[in-house]
């Protein structure tokens, strides 16, 4: 990417140089009495600035993915035509001065056009993410025997060959996990939710609502510390140890604990808004029968908002799938298959962490792995924010 | 109608006093929204209050269920009873009150439930029904007294949402009638109706008098001499004049009721 770097900064210089150009230009062209003009000599230069730097910049995007795609290097010629469309879109916007020039409408096209091409890249991006992923599952298909991907109930990688990828018990562990993180999370964060949206007083709202999203705010490594060093011995010494569920500090519990701990704001700040949007007029007529404030909130404006919540829920479940820190430190890398929960076990994201770290040759099987695992992820993911997003979209019609 | 006058003048000299508030008051914040009201609600009869906007009609309403309870800043002095008894004393319990005072919103607001849920509510929350069949019962009256019984029976466990506008304002009168309530306040109930759900709705209003003390709000001075044998007349959180409905029609005591149902204020 070295060759880019002058072509950007002859960019920008020409667009600062366009700026001043084109209001001066405008000035000129107006005699000094800028209410001749039809466009002000601001958007004169907004306009000019625009011309050089969307088309050109959107060259060096195009360029350096063809140059990716191609292996081949940015050859001068590439710097070339970037220069030349910025020289020519500045060249043009100046010629362009003309009193009765209506600058301020082509900058707006300028502008949709950025916005487009904004939302494009986005959309690329994700569609890239999944080819490539792709691409690496099925060399990894090649090598190894889908159902036994699928099927087998073993992980035991061997970097000299011969290893059992069995995604069951990594699968087993993220599903675990992240029920016991759900289970303490849902809760936790929907009476957290009805307390603030239903009973606390502007005041109250005003320091509590900040406060628990703070949590959101913490990196998940910091979380994993807190498993690590705090309760996961917390929870061996007064729980696993006396109970006789075994003496690992690392533990599914642990890990899921401090996971729900993470995902309590991302459920309470949802369903509180979820809560808020339930119309007044609805708790209101309940009241109006007689119903107390929990019978108000327990028999219509829960259930009112329980598509959302729902939607909401699932949300934070695609988050707990998606987490690897606190499962690393709170519940170990060990891949196991067993209903203990005061047992290490591990998660499809830590090995695919695990896989690709080290000494790796991106050809065995061993190391292919990761995106076979990581496609799955993604599909099981991707399911579930698609079910989310559906019920959430539903649930939006009831009352517009 | 001159008829039908001198009947309802005759019925309401020997009815009884509903609901009876003394000088009340009532504050939000600092905003004096209620002077010093004193009026007489007949029982069996249909009161309407009028007056311009923001007068202070849907407040006064409040207070006799004691739905300003729910807003923080509401705050109300004076006495309001009810049979006697007063609503305001510390051993009463809101909502038991509003069980018996049952009240009907401007926009319908039936809850996100099917309609028989919608009506069976009430009845299940305070235990009014012993079994299924009791609870059946309760609904279909229910229904029948809010003329809906025709349109629903087929459809009682499509959800209330569904209906049309004035189905929905109809169904809500069902909901409250089914707690059993002695008192029917509605706040401007049909405001949010077209012309023909609105006569639906004033013809059924007129009904609920047999049974009920109605008070309604309502912004159309039309829809209070058409379903209204007492007016009260409020301007600027006053009760200026209260009497038989086609007095304060004809013949005004007060200039700014006479202004008002004239068109010169509101
Ligand atoms: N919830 C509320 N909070 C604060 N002030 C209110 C509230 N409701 C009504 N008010 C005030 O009380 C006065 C009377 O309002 P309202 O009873 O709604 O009048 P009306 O129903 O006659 O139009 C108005 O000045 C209004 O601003
Ligand atoms: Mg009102």
């Amino acid at each position: 990417m070295q060759s880019l770097t002058l072509p950007f900064i002859a960019i920008a210089g020409l667009a600062v140089l366009g700026y001043f150009l084109a209001k001066s230009r405008a000035l000129q062209v107006s005699e000094g009495d800028i209410r001749k003009l039809v466009s002000l000599p601001s958007q004169h230069a907004l306009n000019a600035v625009l011309a050089t730097i969307v088309p050109a910049v959107a060259a060096i995007l195009l360029i350096s993915l063809y140059v990716r795609l191609t292996d081949g290097t940015g050859s001068w010629f590439f710097q070339f035509v970037v220069i030349g469309l910025a020289v020519t879109g500045l060249a043009l916007s100046l010629i362009g001065i003309k009193t009765e020039t209506r600058a301020r409408t082509f900058a707006e096209r300028w502008i949709l056009g950025l916005l487009i091409f904004a939302s494009t890249i986005a959309i690329l991006t994700t569609i890239g993410i999944v080819f490539s992923m792709l691409f690496e599952t099925f060399n990894f298909f090649g090598q190894y025997d889908w159902r036994d991907f699928f099927f087998s109930t073993n992980w035991s990688p061997n970097f000299r060959g011969n290893s059992d990828l069995g995604i069951i018990p990594l699968l087993w562990g993220t599903l675990y996990i992240s029920f016991i993180a759900l289970a303490f999370a849902v809760p936790v964060g929907l009476f957290a939710a009805i307390y603030l949206s239903e009973y606390a007083g502007p005041r109250m709202r005003s320091v509590a609502k900040p406060a628990i999203e703070v949590l959101a705010g913490i990196p998940t490594i910091v979380y994993g510390l807190f498993a690590l060093i705090t309760v996961g011995p917390f929870l061996r010494d007064y729980f696993a140890a006396p109970m006789g569920f075994g003496q690992s500090a690392s533990s599914v519990m642990t890990a899921g604990l401090v996971m729900g701990v993470m995902l309590i704001p991302f459920v309470s700040s949802l369903s509180d808004d979820i809560i808020n949007a339930v119309p007044q007029a609805m708790r209101d007529g309940s009241l109006g029968l007689g119903a107390t404030k929990s019978e108000t909130i327990r028999q219509v404006v829960v259930p009112a908002a329980l598509p959302g919540i729902v939607g909401a829920v699932l949300l934070a479940a695609s988050r707990a799938i998606g987490e690897t820190m606190i499962v690393v430190l709170g519940a170990g890398a060990a891949a196991r298959l067993s209903l203990n929960p005061f047992e290490a076990m591990t998660t499809v994201t830590v090995k695919i962490v695990s896989q690709l770290t080290g000494d790796t040759d991106f050809a065995s099987p061993e190391t292919l792995v990761a995106f076979a695992l990581g496609l799955t992820l993604f599909v099981i993911t991707l399911g579930l924010n698609v079910l989310a997003l559906y019920i959430v979209r539903k649930y939006r019609e009831q009352y517009e | 109608m001159e008829d039908m006058y001198h009947a309802d003048r005759a019925m309401s000299t020997q009815q009884d006093i509903k609901i009876k508030a003394d000088k009340v008051q009532v504050y939000y914040a600092d905003n004096h929204a209620i002077k010093d009201v004193d009026v007489e609600i007949a029982d069996k009869t249909v009161t309407a209050f009028i007056g311009p906007s923001g007068c202070g009609k849907s407040t006064f309403l409040r207070c006799l269920n004691r739905m300003n309870d729910t807003i923080d800043i509401c705050r109300v002095e004076g006495d309001i009873t009810i049979d006697g008894e007063d609503i305001y004393d510390p051993k009463v319990d809101p909502v038991q009150l509003r069980a018996k005072v049952g009240m009907v919103f401007q926009k319908p607001n039936p809850f996100p439930k099917s309609i028989y849920d919608n009506v069976a509510y009430g009845p299940k929350i305070h235990g009014l029904a012993r079994n299924k069949a009791e609870l059946d019962e309760i609904v279909e009256k229910s229904l029948r007294k809010a003329a809906l019984w025709n349109e629903a029976k087929d459809r009682l466990t499509a959800p209330g949402t569904g209906l049309s506008g004035g189905q929905q304002q109809r169904l809500c009168i069902a909901r409250a009638i089914a707690t059993a309530p002695e008192v029917l306040l509605m706040d401007e109930p049909c405001s949010a109706l077209d012309p023909i759900a609105t006569a639906q709705v004033e013809e059924l209003i007129d009904e609920l008098r047999q049974s009920y003390s109605v008070v309604i709000v309502t912004h159309s001075m039309q829809q209070a001499a058409r379903v209204s044998q007492k007016t009260a007349f409020f301007h600027l959180g006053n009760l200026v004049e209260y009497d038989d409905t086609d007095k304060i029609f004809t013949n005004p005591e007060d200039s700014r009721t006479e202004s008002y149902i004239s068109g010169r204020i509101g």
